[in-house]
């Protein structure tokens, strides 16, 4: 019996083999005709609801960036899959990729955001950081964010009876500020999304 | 009835914000406090009178019975202790100096089982610290080490640290960075950006590794330190010095751990490393609502913190002699007169025992662990709710507290000025 080394190094020793081997070549990458692009600016003004965000099924493809001029969606191609989400997402059509704006707007359709959040007041400790932290919160009522000292009900989040309460969830914008700066994991958002149809929501 | 800008004695924290629903002589919701402050102001569980043990149970006496019997007490024992203090306020504490001093007893406070350690490196090195304040508007690093805020002190990260903006941080968690350092991961570990797990007792090493670093002598740190990597001392050590300000505070895990006092000097002199380049302070993390107080008041009159006997006439302080812990264990004293605190539940279990052995008189609203060692116990008001007082913020500011209603109960006031009054009959002038 051969040892089997023996044919292994014969057909990798080919000329031929050797030859894919170095100097292997690729198909250049196409995008088909039935792709759509990569998303792209309209110039419509960003308000900085990061819905394009939180609607991105692919990590770090797409962010949103102060510049001089105000927020600016950023994509990234390498991370982008082109799935169009963005764009539906958007509610003020800052974004476009194909045919999706026309669609939405011919078909009266778009995608709704909307968020819950839940507090587990068994492992709440009434810390009051989500409630300081709250973007929303420090809009509403400004020594809220200086102490978390609540001088309104009008809040979106508020510590009474030693657990944080959820006064006005329509409020929230989705942030996750308060889950990610929750030290017990007692509070959580849930961000919904919903394709709908624009005469059912405005009728 | 709605009252605003209630303080919280609960933790050292003495939150001064909160708005607190009354109807009568009954508190009916909590604002803006924690959970902790909740229980604090809901809690229904007072003693309904004094109570004493008389053999087979307890029995219901009269406040006049219950003072007169532990003046007795008092005025018989060799080597009265006067224990707890940090549970009460500055105006009782102060009547309970002057009560020890005419008792030449010893009178000893909580610290002598929390931050006692850190009043003698205190002592030795000095205190770089600040209110809390300060931290709030200018703290961009804040280290916590041994302790777990979210836990003892909920409200200290968002109404003066890490989430609480201040004059020259608008953006507070974002523009702060927060370092967290314990034996394990606990809750406030869950929020640090830096979170250093230590092998227990390994804190002076790593104190000492974070002064090598700041003072520039990278090349000696071995690979770990009490399980610290190197890398993320160097991390942590840039972070440190990459602060405008920086705060540091720690709690009984750097006090009480192998080490003690000697941790405690070693973290202000990292600190005074520190201020060499930026600034920096170093604050203990009081656990009492005014044990600071208490602190305050022992050093005013006696001109020591803690620990402070009078046998000899006059103020004597040796801590390791004169502390309470030390004192039971030796089973050298024949009284004790607990204020304001919980020994039962806190101090070792000899001198739970001995306690239990030699009469005990509580003075506290509640029942609690001690009450099972006690003969006496005689329910007060609670300062903060139906009575007033002065405090100490862990900080060491004054905060008057307030008294939410007038209840049925008298205030640890007046029980200590009856039995200083009936003390002083016996003793004569």
């Amino acid at each position: 019996m051969s040892l089997p080394i023996i044919p292994y190094l014969q057909e990798i020793a080919r000329l031929e083999w050797l030859h894919k081997f170095f100097f292997v070549r690729t198909a250049p990458l196409v995008t088909p005709s039935y792709s759509r692009g990569f998303p792209e600016l309209t110039n419509k003004t960003c308000t900085h609801a990061l819905f394009c965000m939180m609607a991105c099924p692919a990590p770090g493809a797409i962010d949103v960036i102060k510049t001089p001029d105000g927020w600016e969606p950023r994509i990234h191609k390498g991370h982008c899959i082109r799935c169009g989400l963005c764009v539906e997402a958007c509610p003020n059509g800052v974004l476009t990729s194909g045919r999706i704006l026309e669609s939405m707007f011919n078909d009266s359709t778009r995608l709704s955001f909307s968020f819950r959040i839940d507090v587990d007041t068994n492992l709440c400790m009434g810390c009051g950081n989500c409630a300081v932290a709250c973007p929303v919160n420090k809009l509403i009522d400004t020594q809220m964010a200086y102490g978390g000292r609540a001088s309104t009900d009008q809040l979106l989040l508020k510590v009474s009876d030693g657990k944080c309460h959820v006064l006005h969830a329509e409020l929230c914008t989705g942030c996750k500020t308060c889950e990610n700066h929750c030290p017990n994991e007692a509070i959580r958002v849930s961000r919904l999304l919903e394709a709908v149809q624009i005469a059912e929501v405005e009728p | 009835m709605k009252i605003e800008d209630v303080v919280c004695t609960f933790c050292g924290c003495l939150c001064d914000d909160l708005v607190v629903e009354v109807d009568g002589r009954r508190v009916v919701s909590v604002e803006n406090g924690c959970t902790l402050a909740n229980e604090k102001f809901m809690g229904d569980h007072r003693l309904q009178s004094p109570i004493r043990r008389n053999g087979k149970g307890w029995e219901h006496i009269s406040y006049d019975d219950a003072i007169r019997e532990t003046a007795e007490i008092l005025c018989d024992a060799d080597r009265p202790i006067l224990y707890g203090w940090s549970g009460t306020h500055g105006e009782a504490q102060s009547i309970g100096i002057h009560l020890a001093e005419l008792l030449g007893a010893l009178v000893d406070n909580t610290s002598t089982v929390c931050h006692g350690p850190s009043i003698l490196a205190i002592q030795e090195v000095g205190h770089p610290g600040c209110t809390l304040g300060q931290v709030k508007n200018r703290a961009d690093v804040v280290v916590y080490w041994g302790t777990n805020p979210i836990d003892a002190h909920p409200r200290h990260m968002s109404r003066y640290t890490t989430f609480a903006d201040g004059f020259f941080l608008k953006e507070a968690f974002r523009d702060r960075r927060l370092i967290v350092v314990d034996v394990r991961k606990t809750e406030s570990a869950n929020i640090a950006d830096e979170f250093i797990t230590i092998e227990p007792g390994g804190d002076y090493a790593v104190l000492s590794a974070l002064r090598a670093i700041v003072r520039g002598k990278r090349e000696i740190i071995p690979p770990s330190v009490s399980g610290v990597s190197r890398e993320q001392l160097f991390r942590v050590a840039d972070l440190l010095l990459s602060a405008k300000f920086g705060a540091i505070f720690f709690g009984l895990g750097l006090t009480m751990s192998p080490g003690k006092y000697k941790n405690v000097r070693n973290a202000i002199e990292l600190t005074e490393e520190l201020s060499r380049h930026t600034k920096y302070t170093i604050s203990p993390m009081r656990g009492h609502w005014n044990v600071y107080g208490s602190n305050e008041v022992f050093t005013w009159i006696t001109g020591y913190p803690y620990a402070v006997d009078f046998a000899r006439g006059i103020a004597f302080y040796n801590p390791g002699e004169t502390t309470s812990v030390d004192v039971l264990r030796r089973k050298e004293c024949d009284a004790c007169l607990v204020v304001g605190s919980d020994p039962g539940a806190h101090f070792p279990k000899a001198c739970a025992e001995h306690l239990a052995r030699i009469p005990t008189i509580q003075i506290d609203p509640h029942t609690n662990a001690t009450t099972h060692l006690s003969r006496i116990q005689i329910p007060v008001a609670v300062t903060g709710i139906d009575a007033e007082g002065t405090a100490y913020r862990m900080d060491g500011v004054p905060i008057r507290t307030r008294m939410l209603f007038k209840g049925e109960y008298p205030s640890d006031t007046e029980i200590l000025e009856r039995l200083y009054t009936l003390v002083k009959e016996a003793k004569g002038p």
